[in-house]
């Protein structure tokens, strides 16, 4: 088994990293570990459950005021320790999460993603309102109090504080599926009818499950509450609940730890790319679109998928495809950026302005660099040229790995029902340890 | 508690959906530790009596017990925990979890660890060990670790028939268990389906009457959501009435 080692090594490297990072990246650390926590709780739900939730920022934002409140209590003097204030947001997600779990598994499918829908767009619409409970517009504040020596004043405390918190409640997600709910859960998704012949009440189940997701959203919440020292009503917005459905779909819904994947990927996305370009949230739909269209299980599914079959892959034959396949990838991309950013240059204000000067003519402008004319040609078919050369290169890669990969499919391997679920959620699916 | 004479018992039960009545009033009595099929032509309502007793909706009208309790408009669970296992004619399974899985779900159901979360199912030696009983018991050890969705048909209904005993329930309803076999399946499904129904009552659904013959003590004829007749195999398929409703083509195979 390689994953228990992998998994020491991820942590060694969380753990030991860090210190020797900027505050900046200490930052982005602290939101990539929240964000990963966060959809692994959604795809409790989602993934496991089949069951999916268009409003989980309610249990996040829930978890993030009630930890505030809390905040507030400790700086006037109640006595509670700074580490353990994530448990206010896990309280607070199991509370909401049992009531708003109860009317909306009442129904499945689209009519249980509208129910979520509409409880988070309510609390989002209350919560302005509300000055005592969510402190209006402008939201609640607090402060970090010391703690057994610790002042939790720098952000590398504070990262350690939410590593552990993470970890911690990673680990409990992963040692749900193991047990016989956790195996439930999973049964649930693919068959609710036959549960419920099966003498489960698939109702009270499906509470539960929202319940244990919402209790870790909210500890994400709470732990993102401790970090900022503040939240206001915005985080009940349908931009954060969209935000982890795509982070777990691009990182893979169907293994354990993708939808980590996801979230990782799309917090450093955000945290580096939001500085250099206004469309960055237009690129993040790109590859969600692309994602869903082409690699369904996602990030970690293809990373599952190799792993599942390590030992057959002949890498000095893969390499060369995977190479042509990354660099046409890499054209591709470029020509989805030159011409996003050069539509966003061209209808913005400032050539709006820059077109007035000119007498209502095209005016050349500046992109990566170099000056560019609208009305040229040129200007156009270097997307173009890039698109067309990068779909080519995709195309023959494509068709070279299909083919390696049809031949390590049909090898005479051990293929069993272990390898074709989520490997990281069934390991040890009945062998009596 | 002393074993009841009934297992089951349908009273004056109708059901009908909008305006259509597809169950008219139908008294049936099921003797506790006897095979007893019901056939019909289709449309009879032979399912939709299925799904009354097992509780997939509640009848218009009448009352069901079971063992004596009443069961009327009790969710399907509830009926399940009270004893009563139900197949399905179209497979319903759980298809992207192995075979083993599939019935360690029930056995888990019957052991009451239904809502556990504090330890691993693997450990739970018992669950495990009855699981792999069961396997062996509808033959389908070598298959454990298989994909219930990968299995051929006829596997996927012997394991839809081992999932109606993993949760212990002593009425057995089984759908149209051998619908779609061949001949020397259905065979080897109705060797089956005695062997694993030792000491239970069992209530199924059959269209070829070579197997209610040589399986079933009693025989219910439905026709148009009532019964006809209620009798051994040979005094059924000697009955003019039933000949005439039902087995005038069927008699003559």
């Amino acid at each position: 088994m390689r994953t228990p080692l992998l998994i020491v090594v991820v942590l060694a490297l969380l753990t030991g990293v860090p210190p020797f990072l900027g505050l900046g990246l200490q930052n982005t650390f602290i939101n990539v570990l929240i964000a990963c926590l966060f959809a692994l709780a959604f795809n409790l739900l989602v993934g496991q459950a089949g069951l999916l939730s268009f409003g989980h920022a309610a249990y996040y934002g829930v978890g993030a005021f009630t930890t505030l409140h809390l905040m507030q209590a400790v700086e006037h003097g109640f006595a509670f320790p700074t580490p353990l204030l994530p448990l206010a947001g896990a309280a607070a997600g199991l509370v909401v999460g049992v009531v708003a779990g109860f009317f909306a598994t009442i129904r499945s499918g689209v009519y249980f993603a509208l129910v979520t829908l509409a409880i988070a767009e309510l609390l989002h619409s209350l919560a302005p309102h509300w000055q005592g409970v969510f402190g209006g517009e402008a939201g609640l504040s607090s402060m970090r109090m010391p703690w057994a020596g610790f002042t939790f004043g720098s952000t590398l405390q504070v990262y350690y504080l939410t590593l552990a918190w993470v970890a911690l409640s990673i680990w409990v997600l992963w040692a749900y599926t193991r047990t016989p709910f956790g195996r439930l859960t999973l049964a649930l998704r693919d068959n609710e009818q036959r549960v419920r012949f099966l003498g489960y009440d698939a109702h009270a189940t499906k509470v539960i499950v929202f319940a244990i997701s919402a209790t870790f959203s909210g500890i994400a919440g709470a732990l993102q509450a401790i970090a900022n020292e503040t939240a206001n009503y915005s985080l009940f917005s349908a931009h954060v609940s969209a935000q982890v459905v795509l982070q777990t779909f691009v990182g893979g819904s169907t293994v354990f730890f993708g939808p980590a994947l996801g979230a990782a990927v799309f917090t450093v996305f955000a945290d580096q790319i939001s500085d250099l370009t206004r469309s960055w949230q237009l690129y993040q739909g790109e590859i969600f679109v692309l994602v869903v269209l082409f690699a369904p299980t996602g990030i970690g599914g293809i990373v599952e998928h190799h792993l599942r079959h390590w030992r057959q892959l002949d890498w000095s034959r893969l390499a060369a495809p995977y190479a042509l396949g990354g660099f046409g990838g890499a054209l591709v991309a470029a020509a989805a950026v030159f011409l996003t950013e050069t539509l966003s240059v061209l209808f913005g204000e400032p050539y709006a302005l820059m077109r007035k000067k000119a007498g209502d003519g095209y005016p050349s402008f500046d992109l990566f660099g170099i000056h560019w004319a609208p009305t040229n040609p040129v200007t156009w078919s270097v997307p173009l040229v890039l698109f067309l050369a990068g779909v080519f290169l995709l195309l023959r890669a494509r068709r070279e790995i299909a083919a390696l990969w049809d031949a390590i499919r049909s090898a005479p391997a051990s293929q069993t029902a272990d390898d074709e679920v989520d490997a990281s959620l069934q390991s040890t699916q009945h062998s009596p340890v | 508690m002393s074993t009841p004479l009934h297992s089951l018992q349908l009273i004056d039960v109708t059901k009908s959906f909008d305006s259509t009545i597809v169950i008219r009033g139908v008294n049936l009595e099921i003797l506790t530790g006897e095979r007893h099929a019901v056939i019909g032509p289709n449309g009879a309502g032979k399912s939709t009596l299925f799904n009354l007793v097992s509780g997939m909706f509640p009848p218009s009208s009448g009352e069901i017990r079971l063992r004596g309790r009443s069961i009327t408009g009790l969710p399907p669970h509830r009926i399940n925990r009270g004893g009563l296992a139900r197949s399905f004619q179209i497979t319903n399974i759980f298809h992207r979890m192995s075979v083993f899985e599939n019935l360690r779900v029930g056995v888990m159901a019957r052991h009451r660890v239904r809502y556990g979360l504090f330890r691993p199912v693997a450990r739970m030696h018992r669950i495990n060990d009855e699981t792999r009983e069961i396997l062996a018991l509808v033959r389908l050890d070598g298959r454990a670790d298989h994909m219930a969705g990968d299995l051929t048909y006829s596997e996927q209904r012997a394991l839809e028939i081992g999932m109606t005993l993993t949760t212990g329930a002593d009425v057995i309803l089984l759908d149209e268990p051998t619908a779609g076999m061949s001949r020397e399946e259905t065979a080897r499904a109705v060797e089956l389906i005695r062997d694993v129904t030792k000491g239970k009552t069992l209530l199924i659904v059959e269209h070829d009457m070579s197997v209610v013959f040589s399986l079933c003590d009693r025989v219910s004829v439905l026709v148009y959501g009532q019964i006809l007749a209620t009798d051994t195999p040979e005094r059924i398929s000697a009955n003019r009435e039933v000949q005439q409703a039902y087995l005038g083509e069927e008699a003559a195979l």
